[in-house]
């Protein structure tokens, strides 16, 4: 890997040469390599990897054009007035307003970290994260289209997913530590085109990451396992919400999947649907990305918990 | 990483994407139809900031390493081409998915043969109270995949609700008809064989189908349901 220092200088960087061996690579590999790469387990992880990677570029190029929208032309004052001032109820206010984004969890990292580089106090802006892919409308709409007969399911996802953001976010705010949430390396002159392009590069580059860990549980894991396990109680809730993660389906769609999986129970279900938009293995990634890995440490851990909790909850008084 | 090279790589992803999207129907491999709009958008914005980074200065922004994982995506698209998904995945699932959307009102079939969807033929075969389907000949198409069981195979089809990441096999039973070459790609002609008083639950095997005739067809442009 190129390092960085030796641009710096403004010197033909190593990466310039690296980029020529990639293209060569890719005009030989049409004549050379392509007949050979004809494998039925790695053409079936292509095509899953390449589905979640073009699946989410819409939506990453859609939140990274809003978080540079953000960043540029809002001014850090509108969020002032926008937010109850006391950080304790701009939790509850930013995880409501996670309702008008309508876009999966690839879009709201971004936009979130757009928020904080403009001020808002990161509990707020992270109960703004989690709660923007499960609760907003399109979201609903497909949950309420894939449980036919079951409107208490979509319902059981907003209530769990809002309270799962307004804890996390209170919890962030109660004893989260500002150093550990890292800081933008943007620069304060960066343009607009400036700041899209750097953060296409960085969480494309996560996303990546992300794609080939759930193509690669995608085509590993078996579904009949796991309908062996459908039988127990609490097993079957943490069976299915660490599906959720190492699936990393978008949350538009999760509710589909969630509606396939019938051995199961409609709380072990609900676990899944509150939990994958929340953690999973391409938003770790972009999190690891986008604001540290000693944020996403704890981060993860606190919110998988707190997801689990209340759909079971919610499960047993709603379902 | 330097600006030349970051703006070069988005290039090369705005130029991947675009060229499944409007050159081809590649991407029909990997998502609904209906995102082929979102899609061109977004792989033209990704071109349009790559090459305006091309034109502008070297500053000295560094770029991050991981950004070379970009062109990962664009290595699969050009080099294995990934095909849409086929026996290998909708063999990996033994109990059959129960097709999203089912039908709840079910219109009598009148015509000679009916043409249907493989989701539809399961809902009718497991769901339907009036047993529509008891007598009619129908036709599905899909790729066939062998099974286990001496004498049969399945006629399948992959259902996706978003991208390929969410397919689910939806999958038919086919019986009197010697087994197509796995993935090949048919259109089964037959009558739904009800399922025995005393066997499985509906929805817990496939449905069966008495076939009368199979034939290959090429790969349809939409391969999943």
């Amino acid at each position: 890997m190129p390092h960085a220092d030796d641009e710096r200088t403004g010197q033909a960087s190593f990466g310039s040469w690296v980029f020529v061996v990639v293209l060569c690579l890719l005009l030989l590999g049409q004549f050379f390599y392509a007949p050979y790469l004809t494998s039925p387990a790695l053409q079936t992880w292509s095509t899953v990897f390449v589905a979640i990677c073009v699946q989410a570029l819409p939506f990453l190029v859609f939140g990274v054009l809003l978080s540079a929208a953000i960043t540029a032309f809002v001014p850090a004052s509108f969020w002032t007035r926008a937010l109850p001032r006391r950080p304790a109820l701009a939790v509850p206010v930013a995880g409501v307003a996670g309702a008008v984004l309508p876009g999966c969890e690839c879009a709201s990292v971004p936009v979130a970290s757009g928020l904080i580089s403009r001020g808002v106090s990161p509990s707020a802006a992270l109960a703004f994260l989690l709660s923007s892919p499960a609760i907003n409308p399109v979201v609903v709409v497909a949950t309420v289209v894939a449980f036919p007969g079951q409107p208490m399911m979509a319902v059981a996802r907003f209530v769990a997913s809002l309270v799962v953001a307004v804890l996390v976010g209170w919890v962030w705010l109660r004893f989260g530590k500002g150093e550990w949430l890292r800081a933008r390396r943007r620069h304060e002159h960066a343009g607009f085109a400036e700041a899209m392009r750097h953060d296409l590069l960085h969480a494309g580059g996560f996303l990546v990451v992300g794609g080939m860990a759930a193509a690669t549980m995608n085509v590993v894991v078996p579904r009949a396992w796991l309908d062996a396990l459908a039988d127990d109680f609490w097993v079957s809730v943490l069976v299915l919400a660490l599906l959720a993660v190492v699936l990393s389906i978008c949350s538009e769609a999760d509710a589909f999947v969630a509606a396939s999986l019938t051995a199961f129970s409609p709380t072990a279900r609900l676990a899944f649907l509150v939990v994958g938009p929340m953690v999973d293995l391409k938003l770790i990634a972009l999190q690891v990305g986008t604001f540290g890995r000693r944020f996403a440490v704890r981060f993860v851990p606190l919110t998988f918990s707190l997801a689990v909790l209340v759909s079971v909850v919610t499960g047993v008084v709603l379902l | 990483m330097n600006r030349v090279t970051q703006s070069l790589v988005l290039v090369l992803l705005g130029g991947a994407v675009l060229r499944i999207t409007t050159v081809s129907n590649e991407y029909l491999n990997y998502v609904k139809p209906g995102f082929r709009y979102l899609l061109i958008a977004a792989a033209a914005t990704v071109l349009v900031v790559g090459a305006v980074g091309l034109f502008k200065k070297e500053d000295g922004h560094r770029g991050p390493w991981v950004a070379w994982l970009l062109t990962l995506p664009v290595f699969a698209i050009f080099l294995v081409a990934p095909p849409p998904l086929g026996s290998y995945a909708a063999r990996s699932e033994e109990a059959p998915a129960r097709p999203v959307g089912a039908l709840t009102a079910y219109t009598p079939l009148t015509a000679p043969v009916s043409t249907m969807t493989i989701g539809e033929f399961l809902g009718r075969a497991w769901g339907d109270p009036t047993k529509s389907l008891a007598g009619k000949q129908v036709r599905l198409t899909g790729f066939a995949v062998s099974s286990k069981n001496k004498g049969q195979w399945y006629v399948a089809r992959m259902q996706i609700a978003c991208c390929a990441a969410d397919a689910v096999p939806l999958k038919v039973s086919v019986l009197g008809w010697p087994a197509p070459a796995e993935d090949q790609w048919i259109e089964v002609t037959g009558t739904w064989v009800p399922p025995t008083a005393g066997g499985p639950e509906p929805g817990t095997v496939a449905p069966e189908l008495e076939a009368t005739g199979v034939t290959e067809i090429p790969r349809p442009v939409e391969p999943y349901e």
